[in-house]
């Protein structure tokens, strides 16, 4: 069980469930879940392919990934925060007043 | 006493996601995540990447879920702010039907690969001695980079914060 191909198969099908989240909801908190958890699928299958080859090169990646996400965190939540408060809905409609307002 | 860890682990982290994906209110989503995100941590451990292990528990569950779950509470949501999702199990099918010849894919690719012994390595891999070493040797370029990019982010989210204020007071 505790194979390359194991190990795959698990971070794959999380990666598949985060692309469905984010093809299929509408609620923008899930969306941010789910690009959460494609980041961590990825990061699965770094740490993976480190013990594969017994080289730390991919967690070093793989933490340089972590650090992005909680970038990420940070300006994405701050800008829902702000679109909720002005629109009063979670619809992933609101980010289309983000091109409106460049102009 | 492995193989058994790795299937209960998988399983959680498996759930937890697909929970995420299913579930209408966002803080039951989020919880979700937080199972599976926990889990993805042992699996870490389990391939002794016991430095990815711990910034998974500590940055991952304990920093930024922390902060999205601290953030639900605050909006303080109600069932009607929830978006409607009207064909979502038609998108859903629509999803697995694209996944799923990508996964089968990828997965006869690894399957070819020449297996390799998967156990846990006692000494010298994925320390915070071994981690560091190689950081701050080979991938210094990057980690400044990355110090960079939180820099912005920080800065980013002050100006987000001070720009509301001042619409606020319009």
């Amino acid at each position: 069980m505790t194979s390359l191909l194991g190990y795959a198969t698990v971070s794959m099908i999380l990666f598949s469930i985060g692309a469905i989240g984010v093809i299929s909801r509408r609620n923008i908190f899930v969306i941010y879940m789910s690009i959460e958890l494609m980041l961590n699928a990825i990061n699965l299958f770094l740490v993976t392919f480190a013990r594969y080859h017994l080289n730390m090169d991919g967690h070093v990646i793989s933490m340089i990934v972590v650090a992005i996400a909680a970038a990420e965190a940070a300006i994405f939540l701050s800008v829902i925060i702000l679109l909720f408060r002005s629109k009063g809905k979670l619809d992933t409609d609101i980010f289309t007043e983000l091109k409106q307002e460049v102009e | 006493m492995i193989d058994v860890l790795f299937v209960a682990l998988a399983f959680f982290a498996i759930t937890g996601a697909t929970s995420m994906l299913l579930y209408k209110s966002p803080i039951y989503a989020a919880l979700g995540l937080l199972i599976c995100v926990i889990s993805i941590g042992g699996l870490f451990a389990l391939l002794s990447a016991s430095f990815m292990f711990m910034v998974q528990i500590i940055v991952y569950a304990g920093a930024i879920m922390t902060l999205l779950l601290f953030i639900l509470m605050y909006l303080n949501i109600d069932e009607e702010d929830l978006p409607e999702e009207p064909n979502r199990n038609f998108l859903i099918g629509v999803g697995i039907a694209v996944m799923l010849p990508i996964n089968a894919l990828i997965l006869d690719t690894i399957a070819k690969m020449p297996q390799a012994d998967m156990s846990v390595v006692e000494e010298g891999f994925g320390g915070v001695k071994e981690i560091g070493v190689l950081l701050y040797n080979d991938w210094i370029i990057p980690l400044e980079l990355i110090s960079i990019l939180i820099l912005i982010a920080v800065i980013g989210s002050v100006v987000l914060a001070k720009k509301r204020k001042a619409k606020e007071l319009n």
